[in-house]
């Protein structure tokens, strides 16, 4: 469903410029726009510079209607998307896929190389075994989690580039779950586009988890972050100044289920198939804002050791990872650019 | 006149509503030999059109025709390969390397392009709506009938199972006589798209434009009028149509919200509704019988009941007057309330994207000789409807369609 398409002037915090970096081309001094859209489970919000209302209203629209058609295209909670033929058809043969789900996926096969596993698509039956699939958390028995054991695993996701097909070699349908990286994927299309389009600054946000700055604001040095404590809600543990770079978070503060007291997080570890345990709050920031997403996951499954060694392998990434519980939180940075309370 | 000898495809295509699609899927999957496609006009529709076409086995664009360079690259994106470009569409149709075209210019241009690209002897899938007037229409139809190429026209709701089988329940039916349609397409949204500099104003945003489109009524509108034109087996008979420009006064000449009605035989009608400044309606059909209705998306179908009506009770079980009634204190509010509670989802196996669905079951009719389901005849119908409920809305009075074709 569409949100309201109107491009709100931010006012209060506008700031408009006639001259120097607050001017585009045209010499018309440059407004604050700000615009949501509901989409993927989550609300997308995109702040960029424009001089025109008319022109900030056509790049808003074209930007959600983008993370439609992407959301039309990889959803896992709609039978008609293509990566829903894909996890249906591809343990039944080699399923011919766009060149764009197929980079999706290869993308995807490669970040689950590169962690070993701790992030990984084919979790989708043990989100649905949890019950995080419509938010009716539950735990599944030991038999009913061995049972999914032959139906996930990206290992058994195989790509052939030259006839771009994708095959389960498993032999089963596996539920492939963009739960890991779809926001940051549609967070880098959208980049895109609004870089084709001549915009020179922009915060893209996918539900705040996963934000990209485009550029800087006129007169500023980037585009703020802050970091909540992963113990303190309220609380900032530390900031960072996005400047052409993104920002993934992963944490549980907001999507779990308590059962006899005990918290289940919905992140899970593909390895033990449980919810990860001990983990708090991971945050990444990396050129891709698809990566990003990937990593904040994967490190929040991986063990702090092997987090900072899977961060410090991707060029221009770095990390501020918490773990242990709120009464113990052991906070790790990994080439963080700022100061970390 | 149409008649109904012109919806026999149409018909027949309800028959094999129950048939999983993905049983369309394992039975191309076998014949995977290479189709050469060219496009004209890869723009936005374009462009998705061919995500969905290389999801074909086998499929290759080779050649694309747009007048708009960037379009070119952006192509080029979308296929991760490099095809080779044409300014004029004349020079794609002179290649001899393709087996199919895709038309997805603007509505105006369509029947040059469909003409050009039947008569080369290519098979073709063209956007809808078919063509810009009644005469264009009634030329693609008699060329394409007079080609032993096949002509498929973008309706691809024909070609969604789940619409497929809630129309063959309904014609066999389930809701009882159908005497009305209602289609709403409402959007939140201006119909804009970004333009680099004001002389490519009507080049991208040609929607916009009575040169070159017919306004909602055709993008839109289209698709419900053919949905209507299956469920009542034939052609509308007459238009009456109004429109206006309610909130984008931004020198558009088509009309940002329209309201029409399309008249068929015994009475029926159908009654589309677009507006293009709150989505609250969104995309969807209302189809209304005596005894139900059908709520038809591009993602489900529902049903919804009538009330019971009286029946006659025997004479055995007559409990009212041999063991009374019991009295009470209830209150029902008024039988006019809308009903707010959910439908009866027509359950059927899963499916794939009606565009993709189409997209490939042209594929499968160029590979196993198989006539389209939307032909040239699907087509005529919506595009009559379309035309003439345009000319309704600029002139203001109901028009017959027999008169106009």
């Amino acid at each position: 469903m569409s949100s309201r398409r109107v491009a709100v002037l931010v006012a209060g915090v506008l700031l408009a410029w006639c001259c120097g970096a607050g001017a585009q081309e045209s010499g018309k001094p440059l407004k604050r726009f700000h615009e949501v859209h509901r989409a993927m489970g989550s609300e997308f919000a995109i702040d960029l510079y424009a001089s025109e209302d008319e022109t900030a209203e056509q790049w808003m629209q074209a930007s959600f209607d983008e993370i439609d058609r992407l959301e039309d295209l990889l959803s896992n909670y709609r039978p008609t998307s293509e990566l829903s033929r894909v996890s249906r058809e591809a343990g039944k043969g080699p399923v011919t896929t766009d060149p764009e789900t197929f980079a999706f996926l290869k993308k995807a096969v490669e970040l689950s190389r590169r962690s070993d596993g701790a992030f990984d698509m084919t979790v989708g039956p043990l989100m649905r075994a949890w019950g995080f699939f419509f938010n009716k958390g539950r735990v599944p028995s030991s038999e009913e989690l061995a049972a999914l054991r032959p139906k996930t695993g990206w290992q058994h996701i195989k790509l052939d580039a030259e006839k771009r097909t994708v095959y389960f070699d498993n032999g089963v349908s596996m539920e492939l779950d963009p739960g890991g990286i779809g926001k940051g994927y549609a967070v880098d299309r959208v980049v895109s586009l609004l870089r084709e389009q001549g915009v020179k600054a922009a915060l893209v946000s996918g539900g705040s988890s996963s934000i990209y700055g485009i550029g800087t604001p006129p007169g500023e040095a980037g585009w703020r972050v802050n970091v909540p404590s992963a113990v303190n809600a309220g609380k900032t543990m530390s900031w960072v100044m996005l400047k052409d770079m993104s920002l993934s978070t992963s944490a549980c503060t907001e999507k779990f289920f308590i059962k006899n007291g005990h918290r289940y997080c919905h992140i899970l570890n593909p390895h033990t198939e449980r919810p990860v345990e001990d983990k708090l709050q991971t945050t990444v920031i990396a050129p891709s804002t698809t990566d990003s997403d990937a990593l904040s996951t994967a490190t929040f499954v991986l063990e702090p050791d092997a987090a900072a060694k899977l961060v410090e392998s991707f060029p221009g990434a770095a990390a501020v990872l918490v773990s242990g519980d709120k009464t113990h939180p052991k906070t790790r940075n990994v080439r963080w650019p700022e100061p970390v309370k | 006149m149409m008649n109904r000898r012109f919806f026999v495809q149409g018909l027949s295509a309800a028959a094999l509503a129950a048939k999983p699609v993905i049983s369309l899927a394992e039975a191309i999957a076998g014949k995977q030999d290479p189709v050469r496609v060219g496009i004209i006009g890869p723009g936005s529709r374009g462009k998705e059109l061919v995500r969905c076409f290389l999801r074909v086995p086998g499929v290759k664009f080779v050649a694309a025709a747009d007048v708009y360079e960037p379009r070119f690259t952006e192509l080029n994106q979308v296929c991760g390969y490099k095809v080779e470009t044409h300014n004029d569409y004349r020079s794609l149709i002179d290649r001899k390397d393709l087996d199919a075209i895709v038309v997805a210019s603007p509505l105006s241009y369509h029947s040059d392009h469909v003409i050009a690209a039947l008569k080369s002897g290519r098979h073709v899938y063209g956007e809808k709506t078919m063509a810009f007037t009644v005469d264009e229409t009634k030329e693609i139809v008699k060329v394409a009938e007079s080609s032993k190429q096949f002509y498929q026209v973008g309706h691809q709701y024909r070609y969604a199972p789940w619409i497929r089988a809630g129309v063959e329940k309904v014609r066999n039916g389930e809701i009882g006589e159908v005497t009305h349609v209602f289609g709403y397409w409402h959007r939140n949204s201006d119909w804009r798209r970004p333009v680099p500099k004001p002389s490519l104003e009507r080049l991208i945003n040609w929607r916009l434009y009575n040169e070159y489109s017919l306004g909602l009524l055709a993008e839109l509108g289209s698709h419900h009028i053919d949905v209507a034109n299956w469920i009542f087996g034939e052609a509308p008979r007459s238009a009456m149509a109004t429109g206006s420009v309610a909130e984008y006064h931004d020198g558009r000449e088509n009309d940002d919200n329209v309201q029409a009605i399309l008249s068929y035989s015994k009475g029926r009608r159908f009654v589309f509704s677009s507006m293009t400044n709150n989505a609250k309606m969104g995309d969807q059909l209302w189809v209304y019988g005596t005894k139900g209705s059908l709520n038809l998306t591009l993602e489900d179908a529902l049903f919804y009941y009538e009330p019971k009506r009286a029946v006659e009770v025997p004479a055995a079980k007559g409990t009212v007057t041999q063991k009374g009634v019991t009295t009470g204190a209830s209150y029902s509010a008024g039988g006019e309330m809308p009903y707010r509670g959910p439908g009866k989802k027509l359950e059927i196996p899963v499916a794939e994207d009606p565009t993709a669905t189409a997209c490939r079951a042209f594929i499968d009719c160029i590979r196993t000789g198989k006539k389209p389901v939307a032909d040239a005849r699907v087509g005529l119908g919506s595009a009559l409807g379309v035309i003439v409920a345009n000319q309704s809305l600029h002139e203001k009075r109901e028009i017959e369609i027999s008169s106009a074709v």
